[in-house]
């Protein structure tokens, strides 16, 4: 039998080259015109320049919105990281059957549509919605709250439509956790916020920064829920695009905005995958 | 030294509290689902919780809501397509990159993946101008070209990992035992791999008819898809109609869901 | 089979129904586009307009794609050589855009049956007028009890968190806040008083709807009391059980009159011809004006009656001494930089 130099598991690359030649085409093309585009300075994209960039810079209201944007993610990344700890923990000690009904739970909302989740939303949230009938009816209020369109309503919203890529990943890393650890931590005469806060959560971080990753990045491009619950009179990124795009024409200007949000995202992507690979590092030791 | 649990105290502080935080988490997951499925039999105009009088009218009034149909059918053609393309070029890109370790491989792992991680809407309004600056009017073809580029990703994630969890003794003995590497592919890699590609074409499809990012900039009338359509329906009127489709989409999930489970165990492989 | 039959199996089937959807867009070609605005209009437009024009088209069908005007002006633009909408409702603003853009197929005036029924205002080779809208005050009866009875009236204290507008997209938006101006010392091109109005009113503001459909729906949930609005918008909110009234203002109800255009470059004229006599037509016309629609005819063969009669005018000529009327043409240009203006003011 001759050996065989190469790994028979490995099929070749050339396999690869049907998706690779489509993207190239398809997505990586759009993406360098849309760099393109954004160096015009007029509506009809036919005088080069870099006016769309020194106006993002200099008048500042497209800054001040991506501000608000990345500062939105954090505050649900938080949120959804309190909600989905506790579950992910909540699941690791429950029995098969419930962890079979959990991750039902857990998954559903992610092949549910968007606009379906959000509508759900408007209809808690209103003035006529559920939170506020409670609270009039137990007489914490007298008048209805102003949850929708409120920043506040829109955390929550987001928080709720964002918790399964929070708790899935936040599963996994705990379900790798050795129990021995927590005994031992027990037996060595540590109480259980101790063993938590020293053993468990560090441990655990891995599936916290990959939670948080997916959160973060699905939070700030969540266009519908910011529309519909945020409401008009909050401008995150994505409407501002799609506003500037599509009901002002002002493609150069969309364009750099745009590019402006993808480069955002990707420092914060880099940023937290950094952190990942650190603690991975940490985690192991 | 004594072994077994100290302070029991606090032991129970954590713990209900972590329970308390857990049902809390739990409950925001359910509602959602639970209210819209109520408040669609409402009788009246009103999207009140919880409704005063009960009624099927709005389902009997989806019947009749042909925009919403119109939408729905184009967004089941578009899945159908984007989600075949995905299959057949992300299953023969995952047999070239996933068990591979040289650069070239990780580089089109990377670009490949990326468009996760990437603002939808940004990848939407670049394909836009790609085809506008083209020429090419927008069409079903379109969307199912932007469709695939954002849900190949999927079928990718569950293909690769499906490959990755297969035992190189099989293929080796197969090697040895003189099996051509096309045969070995054909009669061993894909059958076993199957269910991964099933999963992976399922979450592409449902990601593909749930898209709003890039429907948003690669549709208009003619070739309405059901997100948007619903999501311009709620913005400018408060159609109850729309709480009974999303009632119908929910079970239809549901169902889905838990055929793809028995079929696949997807619910493990969604979480990668 | 084979791998490589396999693969050549769904290559095949990826061409072929990709093949199929070259049909499907020829069948779809025969789907007449009709943007009409949102909410009340859409409504309206469903249940009378349509199916009226449908009987009079030999095949074909119908697609609603409600937009307000300045969206459909960009859409079309945006791709002018194969429009995604063929037949486009407008204000008279974005109606004078769409013209200067070149972006409007003109009316076949002499084919029309109704065309010379019109008043002589609607009457535009470019496009007719098939109705006016009018704006006043919009609000709730059971929580507030006075009827308002004047623009200023939404800068109430007591109307603290209760007070809707629209963003300066629609005429609506644009309107009100030209009158505002025009109110405090500016003009039809000077619109600054209204801008630092606004200001004073964000303490009362509820919410910002993204078009007039919202605005109404705004009040179908109870989010919002009072806010300024189109007359026939309340009518179909009031059949649903909805409290709301309209009042005009002591210092004029607004007016504007829109009107119907066929796309340049549509393939389906033939059908936008039918859709628009439809729309002219006395038989429509009179149909809409009775309730719930309630939309002001401009065709002098309708005469006017029944709860437009009575709230509003009682026929054309009183309409034009009673209402106020904006110029669009000394508005246009500065429009794009007011809604930006707006977009950024408005932000909490």
């Amino acid at each position: 039998m001759s050996a065989r130099n190469h790994d028979v598991t490995v099929y070749s690359l050339r396999y690869g080259l049907p998706l690779a030649a489509f993207f190239v085409l398809f997505f990586i093309t759009p993406l360098l015109l849309l760099v393109l585009v954004s160096l015009h300075d007029d509506t009809a994209v036919s005088v080069w320049g870099v006016a769309q960039y020194v106006k993002i810079f200099g008048e500042g209201l497209a800054l001040r919105v991506l501000g608000d944007t990345l500062w939105l993610g954090v505050q649900v990344t938080v949120l959804c990281l309190a909600l989905g700890y506790a579950l992910a923990w909540a699941y690791v000690r429950s029995s098969p059957t419930t962890q079979k009904v959990l991750m039902m739970i857990i998954v559903m909302p992610l092949l549910t549509s968007v606009v379906v989740r959000t509508f759900a939303w408007v209809v808690i949230l209103g003035r006529q919605g559920i939170v506020n009938e409670l609270l009039l009816g137990w007489a914490w209020i007298d008048k209805p709250l102003r949850l929708l369109y409120s920043r506040e309503g829109l955390i929550w919203a987001l928080a709720n439509v964002q918790l399964p890529l929070m708790t899935l990943p936040l599963i996994t890393t705990l379900q790798r956790l050795e129990s021995n650890l927590e005994d031992a931590s027990a037996a060595l005469g540590a109480n259980a916020w101790r063993t938590f806060r020293r053993i468990t959560v560090p441990l655990s971080l891995p599936g916290i920064i990959a939670g948080s990753l997916l959160t973060f990045s699905a939070t700030i491009t969540a266009f519908i829920t910011q529309s519909l619950v945020g409401g008009g009179q909050m401008l995150f990124m994505p409407m501002y695009i799609y506003q500037q795009a599509s009901a002002l024409q002002n493609w150069p200007y969309a364009a750099a905005i745009s590019l402006v949000f993808l480069v955002a995202v990707i420092g914060c992507v880099t940023l937290l995958s950094y952190l990942g690979r650190l603690s991975k590092g940490y985690a192991t030791t | 030294m004594s072994m077994g649990r100290r302070n029991d105290l606090s032991d129970i502080a954590l713990k209900g509290t972590l329970y308390l935080v857990a049902w809390a988490a739990l409950i925001l997951l359910l509602a959602p689902t639970l209210i819209v499925l109520i408040v669609s039999f409402t009788d009246s105009y009103s999207l009140r919780f919880p409704p005063q009088g009960f009624s099927t009218r709005w389902y009997v009034a989806l019947l009749k809501a042909f925009t919403l149909h119109f939408a729905a059918w184009n967004s089941f053609l578009v899945a159908s397509m984007t989600t075949l393309l995905c299959v057949v070029m992300g299953t023969a890109a995952s047999l070239a990159i996933a068990r591979s370790t040289s650069k070239t491989a990780r580089c089109l792992d990377a670009l490949f993946m990326s468009p996760l991680i990437l603002p939808g809407l940004a990848f939407g309004l670049s394909a836009l101008i790609f085809f506008s600056e083209l020429g090419v009017p927008v069409s079903m073809t379109t969307l199912v070209i932007g469709h695939t580029v954002v849900c190949v990703p999927y079928v990718i994630r569950t293909t690769s990992s499906a490959l990755m969890q297969l035992p190189p003794a099989l293929l080796e003995s197969a090697a040895s035992l003189g099996a051509s590497r096309a045969h070995a592919l054909r009669r061993i890699t894909l059958p076993l791999i199957a269910p991964g590609i099933a999963a992976g074409a399922f979450i592409a499809f449902m990601s593909s008819f749930d898209n709003t990012a890039v429907s948003l900039f690669l549709r208009d009338a003619r070739t309405d898809m059901l997100p948007i359509r619903m999501w311009q329906d709620l913005e400018s009127k408060l159609d109850v109609t729309i709480a009974a489709l999303s009632s119908v989409l929910v079970i239809v999930t549901l169902v889905m869901m838990v055929v793809m489970e028995k079929l696949t165990g997807i619910s493990r492989r969604i979480r990668g | 089979m084979d791998i490589s039959r396999r693969r050549i199996m769904q290559s095949a089937l990826a061409l072929g129904a990709l093949q199929l959807f070259p049909q499907l867009t020829m069948a779809q070609a025969r789907n007449l586009v009709f943007a009409t605005f949102t909410g009340s209009w859409e409504e309206a437009h469903k249940a009378v307009l349509v199916p009226a024009a449908l009987e009079h088209m030999k095949d074909g069908n119908i697609i609603l794609d409600p937009m307000i005007s300045v969206d459909q002006i960009s859409k079309v633009m945006a791709s002018r050589e194969h429009p995604p909408i063929d037949v486009m409702l407008h204000d008279p603003g974005p109606a004078l855009t769409a013209i200067e853009q070149g972006l409007i197929e003109p009316y076949p005036v002499a084919d029309s049956a109704y065309y010379q029924q019109l008043m002589p205002e609607a009457q535009d080779p470019m496009g007719p007028s098939i109705f006016y809208q009018i704006v006043g005050l919009t609000y709730n009866p059971d929580t507030i009890q006075t009827p308002p009875d004047s623009w200023m009236d939404l800068w109430k204290p007591e109307y603290k968190g209760r007070v809707g507008i629209t963003n300066m997209n629609s005429s609506l938006g644009t309107g009100f806040m030209v009158e505002l101006a025009k109110l405090h010392g500016g003009s039809d091109s000077n619109i600054e008083p209204a801008f630092e109005l606004l200001t004073k009113l964000k303490p009362n503001l509820a919410a910002v709807a993204a078009n007039p459909g919202q605005l109404a729906s705004l009040f179908q949930q109870g989010q919002i009391d009072i806010s300024p609005g189109n007359f026939n918008a309340i009518q179909i909110l009031k059949a649903r059980g909805v409290p709301v009234e309209w009042v005009a203002p002591k210092e004029g109800a607004i007016a504007f009159k829109t009107s119907i255009h066929i796309v340049k470059n549509s393939p389906n004229r033939d059908l936008a011809f039918a859709l628009i006599e439809a729309s002219m037509s006395p038989q429509v016309q009179s149909q809409l004006m009775e309730a719930p629609y309630l939309v002001v005819p401009t065709n002098m063969q309708v005469k006017m009656s029944g709860e437009i009669a009575e709230s509003l005018a009682k026929d054309q000529a009183e309409m034009k001494s009673r209402f106020r009327f904006q110029d669009w043409k000394v508005i246009n240009p500065n429009r794009a930089a007011w809604i930006e203006r707006f977009n950024k003011d408005i932000q909490v």
